[in-house]
């Protein structure tokens, strides 16, 4: 009989599985980057059944499945391509896929070439390619209804019988067309492959002194020419749509400017400053969660895990979650519109000059709010070179988690003198000067990886620049939604488990004889040093306060929560690295805070400020704050008088944070995004060598200067 | 005379893209073949680069992809 399992027929009535065995028809969509390709792989399959990497090479496989007729297909979203004469890897996925070479992809039966109907002349260069390639073909006119608007109206029967294959207007958001679409898939396969002709007539008419590549382009678009004569007909509108003004606006060369200057000041202050008070209400609910644990539960070592490890892990993970809704949502509107690649024309010359290009603007300014968010947009980038290169440096940018740690020390240890003019301060410009020594450094990293380990023959920035179009809400918040799912999902779990993993570290072995001894030490030094200080002097009061405070409660247990960490194997690994850390004018207590703040840098003051014997203060309130600059002005290297904490040790520190990679969460995604644990190394390595030399350097020539 | 020099808001017409590398068969096959109008809409700030209007979109090349791009008289 010729029914599918489910009763239904074809519409010509063919069976639709014969041959087939049962098994799942696989169809590939092949098309230029922008002409709505993941719009219509969501309305023919939903959401992806699989979104991994193709083996070998850091291109998206996004995989869907669904049914039509009974009939099981399995869908592939192959890489945005302008042609099958692959010039970057993920072309060259695409060209593989489709001849069945690429190894555990299956071969397509069956292709659909997504075509932009307001732009077809460009898009059905592909889709002669495509059809040359011998598979059944099904051409999609994507974007009709802004063909339509655009009064650009396609006679879709006649060029499906010029292409000698069924060719379907499509409107994917609205689903109209997408029934048809999957009869036309089917139907394709059953009746027998004719190849249109033409291309060789017109292959003879070009001048034979090309290059035979050059000949075959020039012989298409003669082709296509022909193949549209007659199909396509271009009627403007008699009042020019919004669209179209809207462009104009854009393209000027003041106000396109302008525009653009204000739409990435908005993004940028929306994750700085918007997001803020959503982290805040988490950051206030993780409080409010700890103190109710810290009710419920007993002191001891699962409270200890609960409130320090989990609680604060997960909290570490959410606290994020704005950050990327609000950027993700700009990038999918701006994206929607078709903006983001003007945006990228607007800035690339400011990028292209150290080996990036225009796209990686918009990740790069947002990292300096928040790397993570940034690393992510990244996606936007087509080409995998560049977007590599982009998430690689992107951790440079000074993100806001360095500014309490930059706004501390600058203003603690930083004179606050005025440098040629009394409004300009030495505090602010050194914190000026950390921004530089991020974005500098980035320039320099990004420089010599293009020119090193990322050499390639120089990728063609021929990009597009679509039209205004109004950005599908569906598609924006799939995007928004798609972006904070998976950062929870994949980044989330893992980054809960490194903050448990530095909780067990900074907590065992917990031994608490050793910190009644430590307690009882600690208690002698400050007595000896207070006797050997003139009284009035400013360290005598000091030491007088930290004295007294052991005897109340609350300092006693702060002293033997810094026993217990310094004693911890944290501690004891910031002993180890002391040797490391001496050159860059830093005592082991210092190393120990920066390996203690290995899941994100903020945490280093908190650190800090145990490690002082201040325990869980909040170091970002001005009296914690304050509290803490006091105790680090008066810390000492042990045995000794002299001071920790100079000028020059000051600035290393700064350096050190702003050029290093104590961010896990960061490294995670990283991770995630490239699929391959080598690039989180990667830029770990690179990162802290390079925050290690910036220290050393800063520490070693301002004591030279300092003399 | 090459696509680089014509001015902001005119037409020209394509002769020949030199070049045999990927580079310059990527222009062909984004359409830049010979016969083809072309109109430069515009240019990105600091030397960046240009806004090319042909066969009914609208495509941004660099500078120096633009020079390989000879325009006839």
């Amino acid at each position: 009989m010729s029914a599918t399992p489910d009763g239904t027929a074809s519409p010509d009535g063919s069976p639709l599985t014969a041959g087939r065995a049962g098994r799942p028809v696989v169809v590939a969509l092949l098309g230029n980057p922008n002409t709505g390709k993941s719009t219509l792989f969501s309305a023919l399959a939903g959401i992806p059944t699989r979104i991994g990497n193709y083996p070998g090479v850091t291109v998206e496989e996004k995989l869907g499945r669904y049914t039509h007729r009974g009939q099981s297909i399995e869908l592939i979203d192959l890489p945005g391509t302008y042609s099958l004469v692959a010039k970057s890897p993920d072309e060259q996925v695409a060209v593989d896929v489709l001849r069945g070479r690429l190894e555990g992809v299956p071969m397509p039966d069956c292709v659909v070439m997504v075509a932009d109907a307001t732009n077809l002349e460009r898009n059905l260069y592909l889709a002669t390619q495509a059809l040359s390639l011998g598979l059944p073909t099904v051409v999609a006119l994507t974007l009709s209804d802004v063909a339509d608007e655009k009064g650009i109206t396609i006679d879709a029967a006649e060029l499906g019988r010029r292409l000698a294959c069924p060719v379907v207007r499509v409107v994917a958001p609205a689903r109209i067309g997408i029934d048809a679409l999957g009869d036309a898939i089917l139907s394709v396969m059953q009746s027998p492959r004719q190849a249109p002709q033409g291309l060789d007539a017109h292959l003879a008419a070009v001048d034979a002194r090309h290059e035979p590549a050059a000949r075959e382009a020039i012989a298409r678009y003669a082709w296509i020419e022909q193949l549209l004569s007659g199909v396509v007909h271009r009627q403007p509108p008699a009042t020019r749509p919004l669209g179209e003004r809207i462009d104009d606006a854009l393209t000027h060369r003041l106000w396109g400017t302008l525009v653009f200057a204000t739409t990435m000041l908005a993004m940028f202050s929306s994750i700085f400053w918007l997001a803020t008070p959503l982290m805040d209400g988490i950051s206030a609910g993780m409080d409010f969660l700890s103190g109710l644990v810290r009710g419920l539960l007993p002191e001891g070592a699962i409270r200890s895990l609960v409130v320090d490890g989990v609680l604060a892990g997960v909290g570490g993970v959410v606290v994020f979650v704005p950050q990327i809704a609000m950027l993700f949502l700009f990038v999918a509107i701006l994206e929607g519109c078709g903006y983001l690649s003007r945006a990228a024309f607007l800035m690339d010359r400011l990028l292209c000059g150290v080996g990036l290009g225009g796209k990686s603007f918009i990740p790069l300014l947002s990292s300096f709010a928040c790397a993570i968010p940034g690393i992510m947009a990244a996606r936007t980038i087509e080409n995998p070179r560049d977007r590599l290169l982009t998430i690689l440096v992107a951790p440079l940018m000074s993100c806001s988690a360095r500014l309490p740690v930059y706004l501390l020390l600058c203003g603690a240890f930083v004179p606050n003198v005025a440098v040629g003019v009394s409004w300009l301060r030495l505090p602010a410009l050194v914190l000026a000067g950390m921004y530089a020594v991020g974005v500098v450094t980035a320039e320099l990293v990004a420089l010599v990886l293009s020119r090193t380990i990322f050499r390639g023959p120089p990728q063609p920035f021929v990009m597009e620049l679509p039209g205004w179009r109004w950005p599908r809400w569906p598609v924006v918040l799939e995007r928004v939604r798609e972006a904070v799912w998976s950062f929870l999902q994949n980044a989330g779990t893992l980054i809960v488990t490194v903050s448990i993993v530095v909780w067990a570290l900074s907590t065992y072995p917990r031994n608490e004889r050793i910190i009644d001894a430590d307690v009882a030490a600690h208690r002698a030094v400050l007595t000896t040093r207070l006797a050997g200080l003139p009284a009035g002097d400013l360290d005598q009061t000091d030491v007088a306060e930290e004295l007294a405070t052991l005897d109340t409660d609350d300092g006693l247990a702060a002293a033997r929560r810094g026993a217990a960490q310094r004693h911890s194997a944290l501690g004891r690994m910031g002993r180890l690295v002391e040797p490391l850390v001496k050159p860059l004018g830093w005592d082991w207590r210092l190393g120990c805070a920066a390996l203690a703040s290995f899941p994100a840098r903020e945490v280093v003051l908190g650190t800090l400020a145990v490690i002082y014997n201040l325990g869980d203060i909040d170091p970002g309130e001005e009296e914690g704050g304050t509290a803490l600059v006091r105790r680090l002005r008066a810390a000492t290297w042990d045995g000794t008088n002299r001071k920790v904490f100079t000028l020059p040790v000051a600035l290393s520190i700064m350096v050190f944070f702003a050029l290093c990679a104590q961010c896990a969460s960061t490294l995670v995604v990283i991770g995630r995004e490239t699929k391959s644990w080598l690039w989180p190394v990667v830029t770990f390595t690179y990162m802290t060598v390079l925050a290690w030399l910036g220290a050393f350097a800063t520490y070693q020539i301002g004591t030279w200067l300092g003399g | 005379m090459s696509l680089e020099q014509v001015a902001i808001g005119s037409t020209a017409c394509v002769a020949d893209v030199s070049g045999s590398d990927a580079t310059s068969l990527r222009l062909l096959e984004m359409g830049l073949t010979p016969g083809v109008n072309v109109r430069v809409v515009g240019t990105a700030p600091l030397g960046g680069p240009l806004e090319l209007e042909l066969r009914g979109y609208r495509l941004s090349i660099r500078r120096h992809e633009a020079a390989r791009v000879a325009i006839a008289k």
